[in-house]
């Protein structure tokens, strides 16, 4: 513990005696954000982390922001949203940074949107896709990728150009899945479908084998499951060993990582993702982004770092217009702003709502990820009906 | 040194309700949980520390006064002061309602029902999801108040560390201690050990309920997973382990030394805090089961008031 | 439906009381409630994963290996940390494997990353008329109740298995017959660590592996030894068919939601008749 006092006493010295000489240096622009780093978002909070990293290097590489350097402060918040509060509270009032960017998931956005409305700071949340965040009547708060409620809607728009007529909906009992399971029962009752099973099961649940049955027992003609990835990896399986063979089956967050495949192997083909971005869609910026993100992280970006890259780069840009880093000029920017990055489009609402971004629906063939809608971005076409299992 | 004891209170106490006016944000913020936490050590100080009954549940009651708090503001308007109150009423009938059952159990079986019951709330709260949004969360609307919360916070963990001062010198007092070190031989003296066991463990549900309440004001945003998580009741338990259960000031010299130490080490070692944390756990309770105090207590012939 | 849903319970039952048999008997023997029971069963699923990357081959062949490892290290940490507090208000003890338990989660996080890994090799199920059995499943439960049916005979039959006995029933007297109450409580520890790395390895054909996968086990066997009555074993064998059939019965005719709530509840309903569980166990 004294060592600690004693190293942090020698640190301080020693920036106390610098800090003349530094303070001659064109100051950065300080980027703060608190990430989650460990804990149950570690994977997808990590992503993010380094997809603004590959924007901090693209805007410094460009001659940085406003023609100062870009550089980011980032935290880890441990996927706790009593911690993300402190540390946002730490980055505006402590470090000072000049703006900040939003942390992973809806239910910690929701719970540091009140701080930057607070202090007035910009917020820009490339992963926080419910509605409901952008819908108290905040001012400073921005949506990058698509809401929750239309994760599906692709999925909902092949079956019903197919004919289909039933579906069963389940979902993980947390606000994303939650916001996306309301949203595909609206989507479903408008095209006709009827919804013949919905539930939800507590988050960590690894065996599905009753809900299962039920499903089997009310026969739909399509499943939707609003998933995160462990419970997407187990209903798989699971649907397997009960022999459940709907036509279509769809996931949410979870279909379109790697990893699923890695460890459903041949179970998981025919299953239908949705994803809010896929390197071979032709976005304009694509190939530079993936270079860059492979060279630096040695794998390939999932779209949270292709979101948290957008993001940072749409905030750079609003700075840019703006000409300046005050949160009110910044702001009326990003609300007209009308962008298209690697990630897609941007363009919100009053609210800061995201309007113009699309989902796509991709399909699990021979072991690779294929775009199959909408009809303008996809690469292949769906391989429909799913076969049974016992068929395959 | 006892004469200059309270002198010096009194000033830290002055100090601390002057930080506001200097403190940052993130200060005035990293206070408000600290005293949450010391009043949720306290608390569970009260039950567990005083009669040796393992409440390995206790955050139920902050989650209880979170949801009633939250529920009150969100859907009814309430102010959130008088919504934290009764978020340590209805944290309080919770203990009564499960108090009748569950302390009539000894040992393990007692601390499992009181960890299945935490489990059981939570499932609760998800289930009856048009009051309390379910795992969608409660967002309480916008209100700036972390100066007007700390106080409110401060003035709890005051509060529940006098209330543990009065129980500790009293009559009350020593009859849970009886019932801590010989349960027949206290029932053999005539104490009836039920109601009291009931008194300490509904009095050990008001200030988590409060807190609770106030930290739902806090945040502006509650969900059952992070109201409920068995890691902040382990947290208690370890800071009242690490400052000496059972004595006054224990619970508080261990909350500030464990909240302190955690918020450094977070920052440097990412990847190895939650094993650091299991570090500390091992140790302290293979070298230190009597805390800090403890320790200090009979080293030094320290009164029981300490 | 119910039918299926009846003999699925059962055979996650099976599962769940050979594991929680294992906490049944270091409570038994120690009065420890052993929180790291979990993780305990998350290293015996790893130690199979890797065996099964690095040599193929069926995977249930290496429950001879994951139960001596764990076994090993069941005594280790017995004799390192468990020892100290065997005597210690349950407080000390449940306090100190939940800090094993930390430590050995994150050590696997550190070691093999939260990256879901699996065992893929028994897929499919098998088809009786109008059920389906997962295939994973049936095997896992015959090998439970071989394993269970197994250590039963140990503490019935052998002389180290009634030494065992005699210590759960009283370390002191056992002591004056002349038991060495130490070694017995190593080994039930060691015992009780291998019966949960069997857990391990049959469930790793089954679920996603990662470090967190031990903790709904944890309390899955704590809830099993407290029903079936906390130093029973054979109320643990009942307690665990319960908690299987309870699990799946209240999925099918509520939701999966509650069925975590509905297990607690009716612990303390029994609680409330028979405070030391169904067939009556230990207090302290």
């Amino acid at each position: 513990m004294s060592t600690l006092l004693w190293s942090l006493a020698g640190a301080l010295a020693l920036a106390w005696s610098l800090g003349p000489a530094l303070a001659h240096a064109q100051a950065p622009v300080k980027i703060g954000a608190s990430l989650s780093l460990t804990g149950t978002y570690a994977k997808p909070g990590t992503y993010q982390k380094e997809g603004y990293e590959v924007c901090a290097d693209e805007l410094n590489a460009k001659g940085g922001l406003l023609g100062r350097k870009v550089e980011f402060v980032m935290y880890d918040d441990q996927s706790s949203t009593q911690t993300a509060q402190r540390l946002y509270e730490k980055l505006i009032t402590e470090d000072k940074v000049d703006a900040v960017m939003g942390p992973y998931s809806s239910g910690i956005t929701e719970s540091v949107a009140g701080i930057s409305e607070k202090y007035k700071k910009v917020l820009v949340s490339p992963l926080a896709a419910t509605t409901s965040i952008f819908r108290q009547g905040r001012k400073y708060i921005f949506m990058v990728i698509s809401p929750a409620e239309v994760y599906l809607e692709g999925f909902v728009d092949m079956a019903a150009k197919r004919g289909l007529k039933t579906i069963a909906v389940v979902n993980e009992d947390t606000l994303f899945p939650k916001a996306s399971t309301q949203g595909t029962v609206e989507q479903a009752k408008k095209r006709g479908l009827q919804v013949v099973l919905q539930e939800s099961y507590p988050k960590g649940n690894t065996d599905f084998s009753a809900l299962l049955v039920k499903i089997k027992a009310a026969n739909p003609d399509i499943i939707a499951a609003a998933t995160y990835f462990d419970d997407a990896v187990a209903i798989t399986r699971q649907m397997r060993e009960l022999n459940v063979n709907p036509k279509m089956f769809a996931v949410t967050v979870g279909g379109d990582i790697p990893e699923f495949y890695t460890l459903l192997k041949t179970n998981g083909e025919y299953v239908y993702g949705s994803t809010q971005w896929d390197e071979a869609l032709p976005y304009p910026g694509q190939k530079e982004f993936l270079s860059a993100y492979t060279k630096k992280f040695k794998h390939e970006p999932s779209y949270h770092a292709a979101a948290g890259y957008a993001g940072c780069l749409i905030y750079a840009e609003a700075v840019k217009r703006a000409k300046s880093l005050d949160a009110d000029l910044v702001r009326a920017e990003l609300l007209k702003l009308k962008m298209r990055t690697a990630f897609g489009d941007y363009a919100v609402d009053q609210d800061g709502f995201q309007i113009a971004h699309k989902m796509v629906m991709i399909q699990w063939q021979d072991g690779k990820r294929i775009v199959v809608w909408p009809d303008d971005l996809a690469n292949g076409k769906p391989r429909f009906p799913t076969p049974p299992w016992n068929q395959r | 040194m006892r004469r200059l004891f309270l002198p010096l209170l009194v000033v830290a106490l002055v100090i601390l309700a002057l930080y506001p006016i200097k403190g940052t944000g993130y200060g005035v913020r990293f206070m408000l949980q600290l005293f949450m936490w010391i009043a949720l050590a306290q608390s569970w100080n009260l039950i567990s520390g005083l009669t040796g009954y393992v409440s390995f549940g206790h955050i139920a009651f902050f989650g209880m006064g979170a949801y009633t708090a939250g529920i009150l503001i969100a859907k009814l308007g309430w102010p959130w002061l008088l919504a934290s109150l009764a978020g340590g009423l209805g944290a309080v009938v919770l203990a009564l309602v499960i108090g009748f059952p569950c302390l009539r159990l000894k040992g393990p079986y007692f601390a499992i029902a009181m960890l299945g019951l935490n489990e059981v709330l939570r499932v609760a709260v998800s289930y009856f999801e048009r009051l309390t949004g379910g795992g969608s969360g409660l967002s309480l609307p916008a209100l700036y108040a972390s100066v007007p919360i700390y106080y409110a916070m401060g003035l709890t963990a005051v509060a529940v560390t006098a209330l543990a001062y009065v129980i500790v010198t009293s009559r009350f007092g020593l009859r849970l201690m009886t019932i801590r070190e010989d349960e027949v031989a206290a029932e053999a003296m005539g104490i009836d050990t039920f109601r009291y066991k009931l008194y300490a463990f509904l009095l050990s549900a008001v200030a988590p309920g409060i807190v609770g309440g106030l930290a739902a004001r806090d945040q502006s945003y509650i969900e059952p997973i992070s109201v409920f998580p068995l890691i902040m009741t382990i947290t208690m338990i370890v800071m009242v382990l690490f400052g000496g259960k059972g004595t006054i000031w224990g619970p508080v010299l261990g909350a500030v030394l464990l909240f302190t130490l955690q918020e450094m080490i977070w920052a440097r070692f990412i990847y190895l805090h939650q094993l650091l944390f299991g570090a500390i756990i091992v140790t302290v309770v293979l070298l230190m089961p009597r805390g800090i105090l403890g320790v200090l207590q009979q080293k030094y012939n320290l009164p029981r008031t300490i | 439906m119910l039918g299926q849903v009846v003999i699925s319970g059962l055979l996650a039952g099976a599962l769940y009381s050979m594991v929680a048999l294992g906490l049944g008997l270091i409570f038994g023997v120690m009065r420890v409630l052993n929180v790291s029971h979990g993780p305990l069963l998350m290293l015996g699923a790893y130690t199979t994963f890797w065996l099964f990357q690095w040599f193929g081959l069926n995977p249930y062949l290496y429950l001879a290996v994951s139960m001596p490892l764990l076994f090993v290290v069941g005594m280790a940490l017995q004799r390192l940390f468990v020892r100290r507090v065997v005597d210690a208000p349950e407080l000390s003890t449940l306090l100190l494997t939940f800090g094993i338990s930390i430590a050995l989660v994150n050590l696997a996080q550190l070691a093999f990353t939260a990256d879901l890994r699996s065992v893929e090799f028994l897929t499919g199920s098998f088809v009786l008329g109008p059920f389906a059995f997962s295939k994973s499943r049936v095997v896992a439960c015959a090998f439970a109740v071989v394993i269970t049916a197994g250590a039963f005979l140990f503490l019935k039959v052998t002389r180290l298995g009634k030494a065992m006995r005699a210590v759960s029933q009283s370390r002191e007297v056992a002591q004056v017959c002349g038991i060495d109450v130490g070694r017995i409580h190593m080994l039930a520890f060691g015992i009780g660590s291998a019966l949960a790395a069997a857990g391990g390895t049959l469930v790793a054909v089954m679920v996603a592996i990662q470090p967190e996968m031990g903790q709904v086990y944890t309390f899955k066997s704590f809830l099993v030894i407290v029903l079936g009555g906390a130093g029973n074993y054979p109320g643990a064998l009942l307690g665990g068919l319960l908690l299987g059939l309870i699990e799946q019965i209240s999925s099918l005719f509520l939701t999966t939601q509650v069925n975590e709530a509905v297990a607690y509840v009716l612990l303390v309903l029994v609680l409330l008749v028979r405070p030391t569980g169904l067939l009556k166990g230990r207090a302290s």
